[in-house]
Formats: C-alpha cells, sequence, structure tokens
C-alpha cells in the first residue's frame, strides 16, 4: 500500500542498471548538483539508443530535440558546409545540450565513430519534468544556465584573445 | 526505394492508414469505442494528474484517485438521477400530454382543417400522432437500455479501468514506441508525438469544457423554465454542442418542440429559443475563447460527412465522437507533414 503513494523508484532500462546511468549523468556538470533520487528520476527519462560506426546521429540545420550523453564510443562532429570535422567526443561526454534551452536547427551534423550507446535527453521530457517536479526542473536549468555561461566565457577570452593578436598586428610595422 | 518525399507514395501511405483504420474499427466495434472514450478521457485529465505528481504524488496513486472519484460520480449519478430519468421515460413513453397540449393541438388541427382541409392534411389526428411518436420515442429509449443494460454496465466498469491504464502507463508507452523506432526517425517521432500531444491536448480539453458548460447550463436553464425532460434535454444539447455548425440547432431544437407541446403555447417555445441564443452566445463570447485555446478548424462539409459515417458505423455515440476523432486524425496529418517539411528524409 506504501508503494502505491511513494514515486516508485524501480529502473525503467531493464539492460542498463539505474544506478549506472546515475553515475554516468552525476559526471556531468549539468547534474551535479542532483540528489540520488533526483539523479533517478532523470534516468528514467533518458531514452537509451544504439549506433553503428558512420551512422548520423542528427543532422545540421534538421530541428534540435534535446542532448545526447555518450556512455560508450565515440562520436564526431561535422559542419557540412566546409565538410570539417569541429569536435569529437568519447566515453562520458555530452554534446546538442543546446537545443534543450532553443529550439533553433542544429548547427552541425554528428556522426558516430564506432559503435555508440548513447542516451538522450529531449526538450518535451524536461519541459513535463519541469511542470511534475519543479523544483529538479530548476536544479538542471540552473546546471544547463552555468554550462552556457562557463562557454560564453571561455568565448569572449579566445574573441578578447584574438581581437589583442589583431590589434597588435596591426600595430606592428609592415 | 520508398520516398516519402513522393506526393503520391504520401497519398497513398494515408489512404491505407485510414482503411486499416476503418477496418479495425468496423472489425472490434464496441470495443474500439470504449477504448476511444478512455483514451480521450485520460487526455483530458492529463493536466490533473500532472498537477497530484507535481504535490509529490505517484502517477499510478494519481490515476487511482480519478479512478476512485470517477466511480464515485457514476454511483452517485446513478442513484440521483435514475429516479428523475425514469420518472421522466415513464412519462415520455406512456404518451400522455397535458391539457394545454391537448388545447394547443385542437386549434392547430382546426387551423389545418380550414386552410390546408384541400391537402387532405385535416383528416390527421394530430393528439393521436403525438401521443404515438412520444410512446414510440420513450419506448426506443426504453428498450436502448433494457436490451443494451449489459453492455451499459460493461462500458461504465470498464472504460475508468481503460482509462486508469491509460494514464499511468501512457508514458512508458510512448517511450516503448520510441524506442521500435529506428535511429534515423527518432528524433523526427519525439518532435512529432511533442507536438500531437499539445494539440491533441489543447483541443479535447477545451472540447471537454466547453460541452460541460454548454450541458450543465442548458440542463439549469430548461429546468429552471419548466421544460420537462431537462435531465436528458441538457446533457443532450452539451454533447450536440461538440459538433460545430448544426450541433448547436440539433440540440435546442428538441427542447424548443417539447416546450411547446407540453405547454401548448409559442411563448414558452420562445423562451427556450431565448435560453439557446444565450447559451450560444455565452458559448461563443465567453467558453469558447477560455477553454478552446487553439481550435482545430474542419470544413464544414467534413464534420457533414464525418457525422453521418459515424451514425452509420455506430449509431449516436458514433456520431458525436466522429468530430473529436476527426479532429484527432486532421492533427496527426497536418503535425506528420508540417514535421516531415523539418528533416532531411531520402
Amino acid at each position: 500500500m506504501k508503494g502505491l503513494f511513494v514515486k516508485k523508484k524501480t529502473a525503467e532500462h531493464p539492460e542498463q542498471n539505474e544506478e549506472e546511468i546515475s553515475r554516468l549523468l552525476k559526471a556531468m556538470p549539468i547534474f551535479t548538483d542532483l540528489t540520488r533520487r533526483e539523479l533517478a528520476a532523470v534516468a528514467r527519462i533518458l531514452h537509451e539508443r544504439e549506433y553503428q560506426p558512420e551512422e548520423v546521429i542528427f543532422r545540421e540545420n534538421e530541428p534540435g530535440m534535446g542532448m545526447y550523453i555518450l556512455q560508450t564510443g565515440r562520436v564526431a562532429i561535422l559542419s557540412e558546409a566546409g565538410n570539417l570535422q569541429l569536435a569529437e567526443f568519447g566515453d562520458g561526454s555530452f554534446f546538442g545540450e543546446v537545443a534543450l534551452l532553443d529550439a533553433a536547427p542544429r548547427s552541425a551534423t554528428a556522426v558516430a565513430k564506432d559503435k555508440c550507446r548513447i542516451f538522450g535527453f529531449f526538450q518535451p521530457d524536461l519541459y513535463s519534468l519541469i511542470e511534475r517536479n519543479p523544483a529538479l526542473g530548476i536544479k538542471i536549468v540552473l546546471g544547463l544556465s552555468r554550462l552556457v555561461c562557463d562557454r560564453l566565457r571561455q568565448t569572449n577570452q579566445r574573441t578578447y584573445a584574438i581581437n589583442a593578436a589583431l590589434q597588435q598586428m596591426r600595430q606592428t610595422p609592415q | 526505394m520508398i520516398s516519402f518525399r513522393d506526393p503520391s507514395t504520401r497519398k497513398m501511405l494515408v489512404l491505407l492508414l485510414a482503411l486499416t483504420l476503418i477496418i479495425i474499427l468496423l472489425a472490434i466495434g464496441g470495443v474500439a469505442q470504449m477504448m476511444i472514450i478512455a483514451l480521450l478521457l485520460a487526455y483530458i485529465l492529463d493536466p490533473l494528474v500532472v498537477r497530484m505528481e507535481a504535490r509529490g504524488i505517484s502517477r499510478t496513486a494519481a490515476a487511482g484517485i480519478i479512478l476512485l472519484t470517477i466511480t464515485a460520480l457514476i454511483i452517485v449519478g446513478l442513484l440521483t438521477f435514475i429516479p428523475a430519468l425514469k420518472a421522466q421515460l415513464i412519462g415520455m413513453s406512456s404518451g400522455e400530454s397535458s391539457a394545454k397540449t391537448d388545447l394547443a393541438l385542437t386549434n392547430l388541427q382546426q387551423v389545418l382543417r380550414a386552410k390546408l382541409g384541400w391537402l387532405g392534411l385535416g383528416d390527421i389526428d394530430l393528439k393521436v400522432k403525438l401521443a404515438e411518436f412520444k410512446a414510440s420515442f420513450g419506448k426506443k429509449i426504453i428498450d436502448f437500455i433494457v436490451t443494451d443494460i449489459v453492455g451499459i454496465v460493461l462500458a461504465l466498469v470498464t472504460i475508468p479501468f481503460l482509462m486508469f491504464f491509460f494514464i499511468k502507463d501512457s508514458r512508458t508507452w510512448k517511450k516503448g514506441l520510441i524506442r521500435i523506432v529506428p535511429n534515423r526517425y527518432f528524433e523526427f517521432s519525439l518532435d512529432l508525438i511533442h507536438k500531437m500531444d499539445q494539440q491533441l491536448g489543447n483541443y479535447l480539453r477545451g472540447q471537454f469544457i466547453d460541452a460541460v458548460s454548454i450541458g450543465t447550463l442548458a440542463t439549469i436553464g430548461l429546468g429552471a423554465l419548466g421544460v420537462p425532460y431537462f435531465f436528458l434535454l441538457g446533457p443532450f444539447s452539451g454533447l450536440a454542442n461538440l459538433i460545430p455548425y448544426v450541433g448547436p440547432f440539433a440540440g435546442g431544437i428538441p427542447s424548443l418542440i417539447i416546450a411547446i407541446m407540453e405547454n401548448g403555447d409559442l411563448a414558452a417555445g420562445g423562451h427556450v429559443a431565448l435560453l439557446f441564443l444565450g447559451l450560444k452566445l455565452a458559448d461563443d463570447l465567453c467558453i469558447q475563447p477560455l477553454s478552446v485555446s487553439s481550435s482545430v478548424h474542419l470544413h464544414p462539409a467534413l464534420v457533414l460527412v464525418t457525422c453521418i459515417i459515424g451514425g452509420n458505423l455506430f449509431g449516436l455515440i458514433g456520431m458525436l465522437l466522429s468530430v473529436p476523432v476527426t479532429g484527432f486524425v486532421k492533427v496527426v496529418i497536418t503535425e506528420s507533414l508540417q514535421t516531415l517539411k523539418a528533416y532531411r528524409f531520402s
């Protein structure tokens, strides 16, 4: 009877241990502040997928639905315009997180380089979680905001460095 | 190689889907009706479940609370309304009418004899005709209730239970459905399901609030005006209001006829007409703008055709369900095509 009125803790990933997914999440900056119970709640809404080498995870300019958490394998982020590899991610990393906050199209294409096991965390599920558990939702959104701020700070520093280098080049006599 | 970009392939797929749906519905008739009603109820009540979840109640418990509440409402409703309904149905099936009605019919018959006697209308005994019509109509309703009593009880038990499972397991089923989608269509499916969920939820909840509001107001209004059978006519007009364009008229005409027949003067009909005019204004100006946030536009011809098909397949319930089901299908097709445009499937 008690179990009926208390949220269940059982795993919805029979093939994956919820503890293991929680550990994977805990290592990510977005979820560091979450308690075990909250991590388990997030683990329940993740979508587990498997990709074969060379399989496209998402394509540039298609609508972005959310972020991917890479448990095992390697993923390349490619720019279709210049046919460039922009980044490569390995075990325990994540990508596409901006799509959780923004509905803009994907800025690059993600392709699996090896056989990958990936967990998808998507905007509709985040919104639904915010409605059902606002306190947890705020923690996740704050975590995301911190990550975006961090990235913005890094981008600013790089811009300053590039501007300084440009100014120095202009001042240096030919 | 099948290409979704090919318009003829898309048309063929839509046609195949529609045909499969019709065949399934025909094959499982009654079960399909119960499942559709349970699914609609689950959709309508979902925000309530989410609110309960926000207060720390598990989804299973929230679905259980809703199931218990609906069961209690059905029991209270049956105990309260059955005696009133019984009296009204017996009155209707006996074919008796009031002295005022008799007087009005006698007057009308005299007019018919004097003015339209040459058409042969003077020989018609209006009192007998009205008594026969009321008796056969009342008997039809009683026969429907008696012969379908097992079906009605089964529906009253099954629908809330089906609704309970639809609410409790909807997320798991949705996730299970997404799990079997190939990787290439995974994000597209998520996007599509989310958009459909939002659109359908708004549409169905809006329709439900609208029907309940009009049904309640009509029942109160008809009761206050002393129109007999208001317990039947009020909810009927609320349900009829689900059908756009013709619904408000179809809901009001039976009340109008009964008011005139029972009271024997046109003034009573005038009061009922004013009541329904007021309800229509309240619906258009207040209830619909507040409840139907994003309405799904359905062409009048489409509404008419689907009502006829629904009526032919499943009777009155099929007719009433045809509009939300058509709205559902329209949202599915429109959103699928719009979402498909954003993805580069080859």
